[in-house]
């Protein structure tokens, strides 16, 4: 819907929902960038600094929830309008829970960083990399409205399902031939586990994108689990 | 999905099939197809001059006494009968074919003689069964508990929300089987609306109700079907929570969503 409203308030309050929604989005990715960032190049500073920052991830959360509300006490948005206002307060819960995660991260990389360096960090990379490209794909599918990107992250999840697992495995091993550093490697376990839900919040926000782009729910359904992926989803490459 | 194809004949009420309608040289209706379901609410939108209140008032002839205005194709049908067929006698049809206009025009007598009006009309002199029918039609109007005690003061001296109730049970008085409403909410305040809203929802299960409403918010809380119209021509028609949550077509959408209008 690219046409101007009658009422300029409501086109005002429109575009400052979704702006609010993309800078939330940009500050959450940017907190489970520099988060990932401390665990890997050992930088307490920058773990201590994603801690600080989730406030302001949590104040957007809720001033995009106000938004939503007065958009649809004021205005009565339907249709299209309804469902962006709909969507973006659900993005908003989700970006919030994204950095809640990252600062799981943070806090994690902040006591494996008071430790002798921990080589297995080395193995979160590839999953964090596939997390970051779910995430980007889920906000650009909210942006665009574009239902077949988010309906395609499901099934892109499921590698991401599958990389943790693994990573978990090795690591359960290491626990046990290691036990000197097993509080290390619970810590990583941890982080594994927050990249992990951060792929399940992304494919909820292509979920939440469907609805957008297209008003369908396709929410639990599990059918879905058969559908091949989409050609020219990125992670493809990152994978090969 | 388009509300006529779910229809089959037995569930439709008001047919009209393939109608054009002109004012002079001015064609104001185009080729209106539209299946009209009974013992549901359908609501008619669209912007000023789109055709909706000239479409409601050829459903029970109302259009017949405007010089020049006629119908030039096509028909209407309620109950599979032609409403247009020479041997329709008019003042039955309307009998059948209630309206509540968007002003509420009590008629300057008392309650009951508004109420009992229509019913005398018909031929109606016994005072009990007159009594009993006025009680009935105001209690359905959701009006009895409010005016029973002062049935014989002026309808005049009623509320306007009073008014526009009185009106609806004037028309349902005489039993109709199609009621059309051209905007009967538009001079009330919320409180008097929202009762109208709740009677219209009571109604249909004994009528099939035509709305015609500005309101975008009153055609989504109170109808079960919305046909949007749009300089003449029916442009979409379907379930009213299809029509606000996912329009099919873009020019419906941006209609409703407030985009122009």
């Amino acid at each position: 819907m690219t046409n101007h409203h009658i009422l300029r308030e409501f086109d005002k309050g429109m575009i400052s929902l979704k702006s609010d929604v993309l800078l939330m989005a940009s500050l959450a990715r940017q907190n489970l960038e520099r988060a990932m960032r401390s665990l890997l190049e050992r930088d307490i500073d920058l773990a201590r600094s994603v801690i600080a920052d989730d406030a302001d991830v949590d104040d957007l959360e809720r001033k995009i929830d106000q938004a939503g509300i007065d958009i649809m006490v004021r205005f009565h948005p339907v249709a299209s309008d309804l469902r962006l206002v709909i969507t973006s307060m659900k993005m908003a819960h989700n970006l919030e829970r994204i950095s809640d995660h990252a600062v799981n991260i943070a806090k994690r990389s902040k006591k494996i960083c008071k430790s002798f360096p921990l080589e297995e960090v080395g193995l979160t990379e590839p999953l964090y990399s596939l997390a970051g490209k779910l995430l980007r794909d889920a906000l650009l599918a909210y942006t665009d409205a574009n239902a077949e990107l988010g309906e395609g992250l499901k099934v892109r999840d499921r590698e991401l399902d599958r990389m943790h697992k693994q990573m978990i495995a090795t690591l359960s091993g290491r626990l046990e031939t290691s036990p000197g550093r097993s509080e290390n490697l619970l810590h990583l376990i941890f982080v594994a586990r927050s990249i992990e839900r951060i792929g399940d919040l992304a494919v909820n926000m292509g979920e939440d994108s469907v609805y957008l782009g297209d008003a369908r729910d396709i929410r639990h359904e599990h059918s879905k689990a058969s559908t091949p992926a989409p050609q020219g989803s990125s992670e493809s490459d990152a994978l090969a | 999905m388009d509300a006529n194809s779910q229809l089959t004949p037995d569930d439709t009420s008001v047919f009209v099939q393939h109608l054009d309608f002109t004012y002079g040289s001015s064609l104001a209706l185009k080729n209106i197809e539209l299946k009209i379901p009974a013992h549901k609410v359908t609501a008619f939108i669209g912007p000023s001059g789109c055709g909706k209140s000239t479409l409601l008032r050829c459903i029970n002839r109302m259009n017949d006494e405007i010089p020049g205005a006629k119908i030039t194709r096509g028909g209407i049908h309620i109950d599979g009968v032609d409403i247009y067929q020479s041997s329709i006698d008019v003042v039955k049809l309307r009998r059948e074919v209630g309206m509540v206009f968007q002003k509420s025009n009590p008629f300057p007598r008392s309650i009951y003689e508004n109420v009992a009006y229509g019913l005398r009309l018909r031929g109606a002199r016994d005072k009990a069964s007159l009594d009993a029918a006025v009680e009935e039609a105001l209690a359905a109007a959701a009006l009895w508990d409010e005016v029973k005690d002062r049935l014989q003061e002026s309808a005049l001296g009623l509320s306007g929300g009073q008014q526009q109730r009185l009106c609806i049970a004037r028309a349902i008085a005489v039993k109709p089987k199609v009621i059309l409403m051209d905007e009967p909410c538009s001079a009330l305040d919320p409180i008097a609306t929202a009762k109208v809203e709740n009677l219209i929802w009571d109604l249909k299960n004994d009528y099939t109700i035509i709305i015609v409403t500005h309101s975008m918010q009153q055609a989504s809380r109170v109808s079960d079907n919305t046909a949007f119209f749009y300089l003449g021509e029916l442009i979409e028609y379907s379930d009213t929570a299809q029509i606000f949550r996912n329009p099919s077509v873009r020019k419906t959408e941006e209609y409703i969503s407030g985009r122009f209008g």
